[in-house]
């Protein structure tokens, strides 16, 4: 069925921790002591969330140094509270920042909750390691790694920013990448910075064409990282939306992939009403 | 247009021009901002048209729900439109939440963040019912809403927990988000919320209407009593990663009540439905038995659901079925001991309670001091469920000594320990004691 990549261990580990509450239903008509368990009707957790855990690949090279890393500095620290207000009731929304140049680097070493998440500001220089970072990301993308939230999970949205060509062989990342279930069903996007970034391979690691977009400015790259980030949680924590057509029974066809179209869509509309009158990164030198 | 700036203008159709303030919240449909107009603040509900699917409908059903004013004033309903800009964007004012409301979202969380306007950083606030009865008020209130909504033929479509504010204090309720409103029937393009969208509706061959609306409703009220998920347990846990075919299954094709007598394979599980758990050991059958109803029979049948009056009188029924005992216990009746059938017993502290019962029903209310009933328990054709009829007081001339106080309009008539039947005018009150009886007119009690 789904995520071939969780084994039979992971499924049992989350129903291991936890036992059902069988024993609680059939004591339920004989008369329970109302004092052997905390009986006050108004003493209630928060409403079990499901979590979302949204992965910032961020491309930290020596080209990104300058202006480019000064905005995405600005405008992650500006997102944090934008994405806070996506999760609401339902969801517990986390976010994890792997950076790579010639290392790739974590930021925290877990997914930290959105409330007390904050940006430690990035600095570039080295090489643009893209396929190991596919790799680390495949490696922690797991139950056991950072998607080990007892409760129900969404699939996660994974961001890719970068601005070069990678410098090692992404394919081969990539492809070990494709093989994790999260990804698969996971919402997937990215952002090509400058001229050099290499739309191509972004596509290939989306999976479609219309949820990569470029930023050729400054004004662009704050834009673009908001457009994406904000409306990928969004579509990731919460989900589809009603078909007009009701003549016939949605099936599993209809719904597969439907949130990875429906952001592409989005994106698309959105990045076409953005504004581009502000100046390119590489003109006015 | 369609994001507005701050000290923007926009133009009223029916003249006047409210100026942008801030920006209040923003949702899946526009963006709410502050205004002022007239000299008075309002919320201006501003659409982004392109996200949707029938902006022309939508404005025209709209406008006649402006016109058909809000079914009563727990609505925070759509006032005056605004003339609709070039791209044809448009809008709508109402009025802004009052103090002291609290998000439906905030109380499920149990906390609302509030960010520090110094650090900006995020602090969390508790946020709490002060009683059990401002609870089931707020419960009360909730399906009284949906019915009148009902009974002026309209469908709300889009319930779920964004759509309410509550006063945690009262159990006084707002509803908003009133303009995906529509005539039953109709549709402007929502679907709804995953998790309180009924299953037809996830399973694409029913649009939202008055019985999908009941689905909802239940969905929302149990979360409110039982702090979780009705379809989520075991079953759909195993999945680990909700995709949207796991939704589709565990929501749609094949959803199963967590508490369904007849279908074990989706109970709560511990650690991680703990509220459910706990909270279903508490409420009394006749709520449970509702619940298992509408999410059973309820799931495939959407004329087997709970109609909103009969909800109404079962929580009526609860509310005067809490006991607020002299140790601090708060509970319902069936969490207490009853050493006989007209006695109930705290657990923790041996305090025993007479009850009074109605001759138009056959549970009994327990009599505590403080405890009030309400007109429609004693007028059978009285829907006043906030109006409060009598009150247990204690006499102010002789304490100790209990009585009921007469808070309605109406004189009763009330059997006093000499045997003899008194009138009792309104603002008069009588002793409680063995013998008791009351004469409310066409209702009866006795102790």
């Amino acid at each position: 069925m789904i995520n071939e990549n969780m084994t039979e261990q992971d499924v049992n580990e989350v129903m291991n921790s936890a036992d059902t509450a069988e024993a609680a239903y059939t004591d339920n008509n004989t008369v329970d002591d109302p004092l052997d368990f905390d009986d006050d009707p108004l003493s209630a957790t928060g409403v079990s969330r499901k979590s979302l855990v949204i992965f910032f690949l961020i491309d930290t090279s020596g080209s990104m140094k300058g202006k480019k890393m000064g905005e995405l500095n600005t405008v992650m620290e500006e997102l944090i509270p934008e994405i806070r207000k996506v999760g609401e009731a339902d969801t517990e929304v986390k976010v994890a920042v792997l950076t790579f140049s010639t290392d790739v680097r974590w930021m925290y070493s877990a997914p930290i909750p959105i409330e007390e998440f904050e940006w430690a500001r990035l600095r570039a220089s080295g090489v643009t390691s893209l396929g190991a970072a596919f790799k680390e990301l495949n490696a922690r993308m797991s139950r056991n790694g950072f998607l080990n939230s007892p409760s129900l999970s969404f699939a996660p949205v994974i961001f890719l920013m970068t601005d070069g060509y990678p410098s090692d062989d992404y394919k081969a990342g990539l492809n070990e990448l494709k093989n994790n279930s999260w990804y698969k069903f996971g919402l997937k996007a990215a952002l090509g910075i400058g001229s050099e970034a290499n739309d191509n391979v972004l596509a290939e690691f989306t999976g479609s064409a219309d949820t990569v977009v470029h930023a050729y400015s400054g004004g662009q790259l704050a834009q673009m990282i908001k457009i994406i980030a904000v409306t990928s949680s969004q579509i990731g924590s919460k989900s589809m939306t009603l078909s007009d057509d009701t003549s016939h029974e949605l099936g599993e066809e209809d719904v597969f992939a439907a949130k990875q179209k429906l952001l592409g869509q989005q994106i698309q509309e959105l990045v076409n009403k953005a504004e581009t009158d502000d100046v390119p990164f590489d003109t006015g030198w | 247009m369609t994001e507005l700036e701050i000290g923007q203008e926009v133009e009223l159709e029916f003249g006047g021009k409210a100026k942008v303030l801030s920006v209040i919240g923003s949702g899946g449909q526009g963006t709410v901002y502050l205004v002022r107009f007239n000299g008075q603040k309002w919320a201006l509900k501003w659409y982004d048209i392109d996200k949707m699917k029938k902006p022309k409908e939508f404005l025209k059903n709209l406008r006649s729900n402006i016109a058909d004013g809000p079914p009563d004033n727990k609505f925070l309903w759509p006032k005056y439109l605004t003339k609709e800009a070039e791209d044809g964007t448009f809008g709508y004012i109402m009025d802004l939440k009052p103090e002291g409301f609290d998000s439906f979202v905030d109380i499920l969380n149990t906390y609302k963040l509030e960010i520090d306007p110094l650090t900006g950083h995020a602090v969390k606030r508790n946020v709490k019912f002060s009683s059990l009865t401002a609870m089931i008020t707020a419960v009360i209130n909730i399906v009284n809403s949906f019915r009148l909504l009902h009974r002026a033929g309209k469908s709300y479509q889009d319930l779920n927990d964004g759509g309410f504010f509550i006063n945690v204090n009262t159990g006084a309720v707002l509803v908003c988000d009133c303009d995906n409103i529509a005539p039953d029937g109709s549709n402007f393009g929502i679907g709804g919320k995953p998790g309180y969208m009924a299953p037809e509706v996830v399973r694409g061959i029913a649009q939202p209407n008055v019985q999908t609306d009941k689905y909802s409703l239940a969905v929302v009220l149990f979360k409110l009593l039982f702090r979780g998920d009705p379809m989520e347990g075991e079953k759909v846990v195993r999945d680990v990663c909700l995709t949207e075919s796991s939704e589709l299954k565990h929501y749609g094709q094949n959803a199963v009540f967590v508490y369904d007598p007849n279908d074990a394979s989706n109970r709560p599980v511990r650690g991680i439905h703990d509220n459910v758990i706990k909270f279903w050991r508490i409420y009394p059958d006749y709520i449970k038995d509702a619940f298992i109803r509408s999410f059973t029979t309820g799931i495939s049948d959407p004329t087997k659901r709970i109609i909103e009056n009969e909800w109404q009188k079962l929580f009526i029924r609860l509310r005067s079925e809490i006991i607020m005992c002299g140790c601090g216990r708060t509970n319902f009746a069936s969490m207490f001991v009853q050493p006989d059938e007209k006695t109930f017993k705290c657990p923790k502290c041996g305090m025993e309670f007479a009850t009074l019962g109605f001759s138009d029903r056959k549970y009994r209310m327990p009599l505590f001091l403080g405890c009030k009933f309400y007109e429609c328990e004693i007028i059978p054709e009285s829907e006043e469920f906030m109006k409060v009829a009598g009150e247990l007081v204690e006499n102010k001339l002789k304490a100790g000594v209990l009585g009921i106080k007469n808070c309605s309009d109406r004189k009763w008539r009330a059997k006093m320990p000499d045997g003899v039947f008194y009138d009792i005018a309104p603002g008069k009150g009588f002793p409680v004691w063995q013998g008791l009886e009351i004469d409310f007119g066409e209702i009866k009690a006795q102790i």
